[in-house]
């Protein structure tokens, strides 16, 4: 027996691999999919959200929420940081790519009509982390706390402010009071690394279920 | 006769769906694919923050208002819409009409899209009303994003 025999057969008396693998493995991948380039969209996006979870990890080894540090670990990261410059980069491009993703492979869907029935509510899942996607980049456009943040973020709460009836509760709830400033920017981080990440993962467990348990849409 | 050409048409749509098995098996040929795929993707995010570093203007200073500001590309249009929405109707003045149109109607009605539109075809020759509302909404976007640019 070759040692990747042997290794398969120690998991497969604990694991069931036998039983396990075949339905992930063997499932069918319609032909168009393999071919059609329109279909990768959404893996893209999945890719993008992947590779901003570890280098997002490693920056919030270094990034201090506080007005008084924010911007200066920043700029620690940029200069000093061993790659810190090309790890805040690719979480930079990583976000543009991904958001860009998300709206091409909803705009396929969309004119695929692959949102007709059964997937309704994966279309309304999907909506709902187009939203998620959007508010975060919109939480971490303050985090370096430099002079395009500060201002974007103000005239951005002033806008979501100004949204009848409920404006006012979100500006408040995002601001944490009536000024952009300390308490903005540990809300800010606290939605952008932990409040948004468990949303969007449940959320795109929900996506990926619905899309295995409808298959992907069959014609054109 | 189109009667029957639908009918017809309804039944080879339910022929077709089988059509999912009759593929490549997910392993190893469509994942390969997506290895591949992923290694572009993922090559061109790290040439990209190579080529272009993500930058740092100065401290944030809440006395020294800069111009231009920008928010991210994606939300453009909707500063961009403010800017071109200068109407006020009845009593909605013209500034809550700019800021819930581009916002929340639009993601009410983007919620909804499945339950509007009740035509089953996927077809997209049958879909002409559908196809060409998803038109007039992507060059919406696009044009309310160059008006922000150009105005602002
Ligand atoms: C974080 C964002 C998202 C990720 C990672 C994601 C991922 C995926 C993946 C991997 C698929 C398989 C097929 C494909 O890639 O084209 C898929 C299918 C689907 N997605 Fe998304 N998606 C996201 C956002 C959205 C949005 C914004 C919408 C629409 C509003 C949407 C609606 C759908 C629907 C309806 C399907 C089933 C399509 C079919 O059966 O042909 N998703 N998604």
């Amino acid at each position: 027996m070759s040692l990747s025999e042997k290794l398969y057969k120690w998991f497969d008396e604990r694991l069931k691999l036998r039983e396990l693998l075949p339905p992930i493995v063997k499932h069918p991948a319609p032909e168009k999919v393999t071919s059609n380039p329109l279909y990768c969209l959404g893996g893209t996006a999945f890719l993008c959200f992947l590779i901003l979870v570890v280098t997002g990890m490693f920056l919030a080894m270094y990034y201090k929420p506080t007005p008084v540090e924010a911007y200066n670990s920043v700029k620690r990261i940029m200069t000093e940081v061993p790659m810190g410059s090309l790890i805040r980069s690719i979480h930079h491009w990583a976000a543009n790519t991904m958001i860009a993703a998300v709206m091409l492979h909803m705009m396929r869907i969309y004119f695929m009509g692959a949102y007709k029935k059964p997937r309704e509510l994966n279309w309304v899942v999907g909506v709902s982390l187009l939203l998620i996607t959007t508010t975060f980049g919109f939480s971490g456009y303050l985090l370096p706390w430099d002079q395009l943040a500060f201002w974007a973020t103000k005239i951005g709460t002033g806008i979501a402010g100004s949204i009848p009836v409920i404006g006012v509760y979100i500006s408040l709830i995002l601001v944490g009071g009536t000024d952009i400033g300390a308490e903005t920017l540990t809300r800010f981080y606290a939605i952008h690394v932990l409040i948004l990440p468990a949303t969007i993962v449940v959320l795109l467990v929900l996506h990926f279920m619905m899309v295995r348990l409808q298959g992907i849409s069959g014609r054109l | 006769m189109a009667l029957i050409k639908v009918e017809k048409h309804e039944i080879d749509e339910t022929e077709h769906e089988p059509v999912r098995v009759r593929g490549f098996p997910f392993f190893p040929h469509f994942l390969l694919r997506e290895v591949v795929v992923m290694c572009l993707i993922a090559g061109s995010i790290i040439l990209l923050a190579s080529l272009f570093p993500a930058g740092l203007l100065k401290p944030a200073d809440p006395f020294d208002t800069p111009s231009p500001i920008y928010p991210e590309w994606y939300f453009l249009y909707v500063f961009g819409f403010l800017k071109f929405w200068t109407w006020g109707i009845g009593p909605i003045e013209a500034k809550t009409i700019g800021v819930t149109l581009p916002m929340v109607i639009w993601y009410g009605i983007l919620f909804l899209v499945p339950f509007i539109d009740r035509n089953p075809s996927t077809d997209i020759r049958k879909r002409k009303v559908a196809v060409a509302l998803g038109v007039i909404a992507v060059l919406g976007i696009l044009y309310f994003t160059y008006y922000s640019i150009v105005h602002h």
